[in-house]
């Protein structure tokens, strides 16, 4: 009995261990968004996102605090938490996926990826199927993203007045550099 | 002895389940506290009087503020068009944020009371701002302003516009305002108000004290309504004074409605009060709402980033 559970704690910590090993995190992920439309140009970025990769399963996962996005036009940002997003009512948008084919993250090298995964954004669930590139230096992977989100899908209505200022379409670019997580 | 073996392999076992959200997982406690709540108003004034909102840095809003005439009474009704044909006073100012919780502006208004052709420098500052977990529960904002009479000095001298010396045509406003967002839609404030004019005709209060209150509902994302009035706390003498020579001093009160469109707010508003400026509306009030004695009036927002 004894053996048996030397055996399982051995088992169990080997298992942490691999999958301390197989995971990379970041927690200053950049997430940009751009919005070009013939009457104005809207981008907001923030690096106050984190995002971590499962190097094993290929699973990965960003989430950020709608709030912490910042524009150039400090009103803009209000509009944006609070006609738009609705940051009070949903604080964060968050994707669970998978990076469809796994490169070796202990290699050095550039790979592109497809990752495809539910994005959560204004309480509002979406799948999406993007193309990224992993790039692997000095054993440490950069993940670069782009998802072109529409605005309808997520239930982000935007008002008849400012239809023309604000494209259907915004791409949102997301770029992490990633550490082993300890 | 058995319980631990189950114990541990449960959590061999779970590890493997684990992988699916184990990456949400890392982040659980990522989620941030005392965050500054955002839009407690739209504007930096609630109608007349001040919002705890200030200017963010660089950020310009040019300030078009106009009170029509009576809309009923004596010099109301059909032949003013319900007092468009009137302006009792206008306002126009620009204002600046120099930083996200500091902003200073100038202003002309036309005047109306006591002193015309006022010149206004003013500067408000936002002390403490409201958390969304109510570490802090309510905003703090000061304000304050200086206003300078411009207009030719009158040859009476009983006379609030007679200055003998510069310091005659100056008056003051020290405010705290105290706001709380209680919910999307729903804000309040408190407005502590302390007016001191150097010059004051006879049974007048050269400083009066007054306690104001607003409000905004919140009712489509567009559009909400506002209220405010302000309690001057005048000595009894001083009202019964002004009674008795027919100028009965009221509270003003105000009504309006906000319509939101991007860079611009845009107010709509009912007032009996015939000044814009703090200075006049809560000393020098003399018009009544039940006499018909209110006006249409508009407040126009145009913020500018620089």
């Amino acid at each position: 009995m004894k053996h048996c559970i030397v055996l399982l704690t051995t088992l169990l910590l080997l298992q942490l261990r691999t999958i301390a090993q197989d995971i990379y995190s970041c927690k200053n992920t950049t997430l940009s968004f751009f919005s070009a439309t013939p009457m104005e140009d809207i981008d907001a970025v923030t690096n106050k996102a984190v995002s971590a990769i499962n190097g094993k399963t290929g699973a990965v996962y960003f989430k950020v605090a709608i709030n912490t996005f910042k524009f150039k036009k400090s009103l803009m940002e209000e509009h944006f938490n609070e006609n738009y997003l609705e940051s009070d009512k949903y604080p964060t948008a968050e994707f669970k996926g998978k990076i469809l084919e796994v490169p070796d993250l202990h290699k050095d090298g550039t790979y592109p990826v497809t990752v495809e995964g539910t994005m959560n954004m204004h309480g509002v669930d979406k799948v999406y199927r993007e193309k990224g590139t992993i790039t692997v230096k000095d054993g440490k992977p950069t993940l670069d993203a782009k998802f072109n989100v529409k605005l309808v899908d997520h239930k982000i209505k935007v008002p008849t007045l400012v239809v023309k200022n604000i494209a259907e379409v915004i791409e949102v670019t997301v770029k992490g550099a990633y550490l082993p997580a300890s | 002895m058995k319980q631990i073996y189950l114990l541990l392999l449960a959590c061999c076992c779970s590890l493997s389940s684990f992988a699916q959200d184990e990456l949400a997982n890392m982040f659980q406690d990522s989620t941030k506290q005392h965050e500054p709540v955002i839009a407690t108003f739209k504007s930096t004034r609630i109608i007349q009087g001040n919002s705890i909102e200030t200017l963010k840095k660089h950020e310009l809003d040019f300030r078009v503020d106009h009170r029509f005439g009576d809309i009923g009474g004596e010099f109301g009704g059909g032949k003013t068009a319900f007092g468009l044909d009137n302006s009792s006073d206008i306002r126009i100012a620009f204002e600046y944020g120099i930083t996200d919780r500091l902003m200073a502006g100038i202003s002309r208004s036309k005047g109306s009371g006591g002193l015309t052709q006022l010149y206004e420098g003013l500067a408000k500052y936002q002390l403490i701002t409201q958390t969304t977990d109510d570490h802090i529960p309510v905003t703090v904002t000061l304000f304050g302003n200086a206003v300078a009479s411009g207009a030719t000095s009158s040859t009476v001298k009983s006379d609030a516009a007679y200055f003998d010396k510069f310091s005659d045509r100056v008056s003051y406003t020290g405010q705290v305002i105290i706001g709380r967002k209680f919910n999307r839609s729903l804000s309040l404030a408190l407005l502590p108000t302390l007016v001191h004019r150097n010059r004051v005709t006879y049974m007048d209060e050269n400083d009066i004290f007054a306690l104001g209150g607003g409000g905004r509902l919140k009712f489509s994302n567009r559009m909400a309504l506002l209220v405010e009035y302000f309690y001057p706390f005048r000595s009894q003498e001083s009202k019964d004074y002004f009674k008795s020579k027919g100028r009965e001093l009221y509270n003003p009160l105000s009504v309006g409605l906000e319509i939101e469109t991007g860079g611009h707010v845009f107010h709509i508003n009912f007032t009996n009060s015939t000044a814009i400026l703090e200075n006049q509306f809560i000393p020098e009030t003399t018009t009544s709402w039940l006499q018909g004695q209110f006006r249409w009036g508009f407040n126009i927002s145009r913020r500018f980033s620089l």
